[in-house]
């Protein structure tokens, strides 16, 4: 146990290493999101002139919204994890892996909470230098058992990130191209993820269908949790849907995963 | 005239050949393009349902202006996006001596090579969504109005295409200029939003010194509101000044350009 601990310390490591290299892309990225926030914040201030609530919120509580939402995307986002799987399965970089006692699941997983460790940090440079600005927008909820749910959801929600990127990757051993397919997911968990507008604003009967969906808790549901749009039982009762969705999302990567390598076919040595 | 015309269909007529190469490529680009431009009108409709307008502008007046941020962006995109990217590219490897050694404008030659059809094909889609909100809205604009919006959207695309090219052309000084390529792509994100929601120096920023802004809300007046001397005037002195500026920053870019060895 301790041995195989050990192991993936390692890759966390060497993810974190090759990771810092490129600590000015992330910043970049991070700077280019400050002006995202900055559409959101334009559009939504005059959605709320006429009104001092939209959705039973007020202003202030959805600017959290998304300010949480830009700080879980940098913490817990699959940014290109997908197209990483997908090249070393097609330039037959994993044929190593199956060579060697490392399970390679484990390994991109560690790769990426290294990734996300350094794009997480990064993340909060450019929202301290707009802290001034954003402020009096943020308010948070005091109750405290929406710290003891929400910090598992985020947990949960980075391994649901991870894991349908993962399954994107494995597509690769039946398409030689996934961008398009990856693109598209992309718009659909921009949408039913929480990212354009909070679900909670959809007509009820849609709000309820995308609580069965995997991309609800992939962002919204731990945002939701830590901003105060949700109450305490619709949060025990995500957290638990979002566990079974943890745990297809595994099975579906492992049946991926095997079914793939028997297509898989490695050249050269 | 005729012999840019000439040489622009041709390149129509190798792109729709090679579009029909990937069809399976052409069609799912298109549906990711498409379900994109839904996510946008769908978040209009989601707020609208609650609350009426958004620094005085109408649901559907709102649906109209990103009907034709979309119209905008899918022109620039279908004829311009391709053949601008490869021109970064081109920089880089050395590969832009093929322009050079081309019989006519270099700038003509290396921006409008590639069509992306999948780019234009949801033109079609948004200039439904702006046809349809002008229908609900009631509109009956005026031959004039319509030409007049046609040519805005014209002059918007060609405000877009300058800023895009002076981006590119400075491949021709610093190494890698995707990230500022991408980068642009975000200011695309204002351009759905009316130019009345901004305040500060954000109004100063991006009304006033980046075009993003204007460039979709103007055409959109102008189809709502009708003609407007002031605006239109001031429209085509900033399109005629960004053009220019392109034109000067790609041609002093050559001069630099050294290709690369062989």
């Amino acid at each position: 146990m301790l041995g195989t601990l050990n192991k993936y310390r390692h890759v966390f490591l060497v993810g974190l290493q090759s990771n810092i290299v490129y600590r000015w892309n992330f910043a970049l990225r991070g700077f280019i999101s400050l002006f995202h926030l900055i559409v959101v914040f334009t559009l939504w201030t005059a959605a709320y002139q006429g009104s001092t609530e939209i959705g039973g919120f007020n202003v202030q509580q959805t600017m959290t919204y998304f300010v949480m939402l830009l700080v879980l995307q940098f913490f817990i986002g699959a940014f290109n994890e997908d197209y990483e799987i997908s090249e070393e399965i097609r330039n037959g970089l994993i044929n190593q892996f199956l060579l060697k006692p490392i399970n390679y699941f484990t390994y991109r997983f560690t790769i990426y909470i290294a990734a996300r460790v350094v794009s997480g940090l990064l993340i909060l440079v450019p929202l301290l230098i707009a802290f001034p600005f954003i402020k009096d927008y943020l308010t948070f909820p005091d109750e405290l058992w929406r710290i003891a749910l929400g910090l598992p959801s985020i947990l949960l929600a980075g391994l649901i990130q991870f894991s349908i990127a993962y399954c994107f990757g494995m597509l690769t051993f039946w398409f030689l191209e996934i961008q398009g397919f990856v693109i598209l997911s992309l718009a659909l968990e921009t949408l039913l993820g929480g990212q354009m507008f909070p679900l909670d604003l959809m007509p009820d009967w849609v709000f309820k269908i995308s609580q069965c969906l995997p991309f609800y808790y992939q962002m919204y549901f731990p945002a939701a949790v830590l901003t105060g749009r949700i109450d305490q039982a619709l949060a025990i009762q995500g957290l638990i849907v979002q566990i079974g969705w943890v745990v297809l999302l595994l099975g579906l990567n492992c049946f991926l995963w095997s079914r793939g390598l028997r297509r898989h076919t490695a050249v050269g040595g | 005239m005729l012999y840019y015309l000439n040489i622009w269909l041709a390149s129509v007529r190798y792109s729709v050949v090679r579009t029909m190469m990937f069809r399976f490529d052409f069609i799912l680009w298109s549906t990711v393009e498409f379900f994109w431009m839904s996510v946008n009108l769908l978040l209009v409709t989601v707020i609208y349902t609650h609350t009426d307008d958004i620094a005085g502008w109408s649901k559907y007046e709102m649906m109209l202006l990103v009907g034709t941020a979309m119209l905008i962006q899918r022109f620039l995109m279908g004829f311009f996006w391709s053949s601008l990217f490869e021109m970064g590219r081109n920089v880089r490897t050395g590969n832009f001596d093929f322009f050079l050694a081309q019989p006519g404008n270099i700038m003509f030659m290396a921006t409008t090579r590639k069509l992306d059809l999948d780019g234009l094909i949801n033109s079609v889609v948004a200039g439904g969504v702006v046809i349809y909100s002008a229908m609900q809205l009631g509109l009956q604009p005026s031959l004039t109005d319509v030409i007049l919006y046609a040519l805005m959207v014209a002059c918007a695309v060609m405000i877009h295409y300058s800023a895009m090219v002076i981006i590119t052309s400075l491949s021709f000084w610093i190494t890698n200029t995707q990230g500022l390529e991408s980068g642009y792509f975000t200011l695309f994100e204002f351009s759905r939003l009316p130019r009345q929601a901004f305040k500060g120096i954000t109004r100063f920023v991006f009304v006033w010194a980046l075009p993003v802004v204007v460039v979709t809300n103007i055409p959109a007046e102008i189809l709502i509101h009708g003609f407007n001397f002031t605006d239109t005037l001031w429209f085509a002195g900033v399109t005629v000044f960004w053009f220019g500026l392109a034109v000067i920053i790609f041609h002093r870019g050559i001069r630099r350009y050294s290709s690369a060895s062989s």
